[in-house]
């Protein structure tokens, strides 16, 4: 499901099935020798999220990016997060960056850690594989949740 | 008394019409939008796309075929959209089926299930279809997989939109 009135309709018919939430986190660099990277990051993690959601939009609402800059507090936000989130009623909630930093923070739910892949210089069906090498990665650490 | 006094009724009535037109608008917009905007009609021949699967290469057994449609302009955001399709051969008929689930949309694998290696089968909540798309009662989907509508041009498989399944 994606964060919009209509797949928001189906999530309350549905959610029995609808049981895990999958949360982006984004990191957005300001200092211009960054911006090209972190803009090549951001495709990369839209384009995963994106996947993931068309391969298990029955099982999970996916939100929309929470976008950060180099600054912010990671812990604070991560306190946040964890705190506000609970209040939506889902059994799993999964966190999914490429920021390394995430790793070190406690936060309520699992953090899932991915290298950033530059997709940008590669074609579509390459794009496609190379995603989809990604989501194997981290099909394990959800479906062990799932029949946990 | 003036006689052009406008009565409460009236005055409710003039508002619910105000309201009720607005709202036709509303409605009235966006099939005018269908009419006028080309873009948005549908063509016969050219709703087909092509894929990179060669048509005698397919066998028995289902692959996927991917395929993407170009350029294609959803609000702001512009994108090239992937499809997918699970594709094989049933005698001289070739079957595309779409590979989303029928109960809430999940995608589907041939084989995906190791204790039945032929059905397809969804990852969400353990839903399974035989080879022909008919959904396995006991398991969550409510209907068959839909079906492509398939074209052979010079050799490749072009497909066209999806159908209620015509196998089950
Ligand atoms: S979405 Fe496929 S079984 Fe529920």
């Amino acid at each position: 499901m994606n964060w919009n009135s209509q797949d928001m309709d189906t999530y309350f018919q549905q959610k029995d099935y609808i049981d895990t939430l999958l949360v982006p986190l984004l990191k957005l660099e300001t200092v211009p020798e960054a911006l090209k990277g972190s803009s090549s990051a951001t495709e990369f993690l839209m384009h995963l999220s994106n996947f993931i959601e068309t391969q298990f939009r029955g099982r999970m609402m996916v939100l929309p990016p929470f976008t950060y800059t180099q600054s912010t507090n990671l812990q604070e936000m991560g306190n946040v997060l964890s705190k506000d989130l609970q209040l939506m009623d889902f059994k799993h909630i999964f966190y999914l960056t490429t920021d390394r930093a995430w790793t070190d923070v406690d936060i309520e739910g699992e953090m899932i850690w991915l290298p950033s892949i530059p997709l940008e210089s590669m074609d579509q069906q390459l794009r496609k594989t190379v995603i989809e090498d990604q989501l194997r990665q981290v099909l394990p650490l959800l479906t062990n949740k799932w029949t946990e | 008394m003036s006689k052009n006094r406008v009565s409460r009724r009236q005055f409710l009535s003039y508002t619910i019409m105000g309201v009720g037109g607005f709202m036709a608008s509303g409605t009235i917009m966006p099939m005018l939008r269908f009419a006028v905007d080309p873009v948005l009609q549908k063509s016969g021949e050219g709703d087909f796309t092509a894929t990179p699967q060669r048509v005698d290469e397919l066998t028995e057994t289902p692959v996927r075929v991917d395929y993407t449609i170009v350029d294609r302009q959803d609000g702001w955001y512009k994108s090239d959209e992937s499809y997918s399709a699970w594709v094989y051969k049933s005698g001289d008929r070739i079957v595309a089926l779409s590979p989303v689930c029928k109960h809430l949309g999940c995608t589907v694998n041939w084989g995906g299930d190791k204790n039945h290696p032929d059905q397809f089968f969804c990852p969400c909540h353990a839903g399974r279809y035989e080879k022909n798309g008919k959904h396995v009662p006991g398991t969550p989907p409510i209907g068959p997989l839909d079906e492509y509508l398939v074209m052979e041009k010079d050799g490749y498989l072009y497909l066209g939109g999806t159908r209620p399944n015509t196998l089950v």
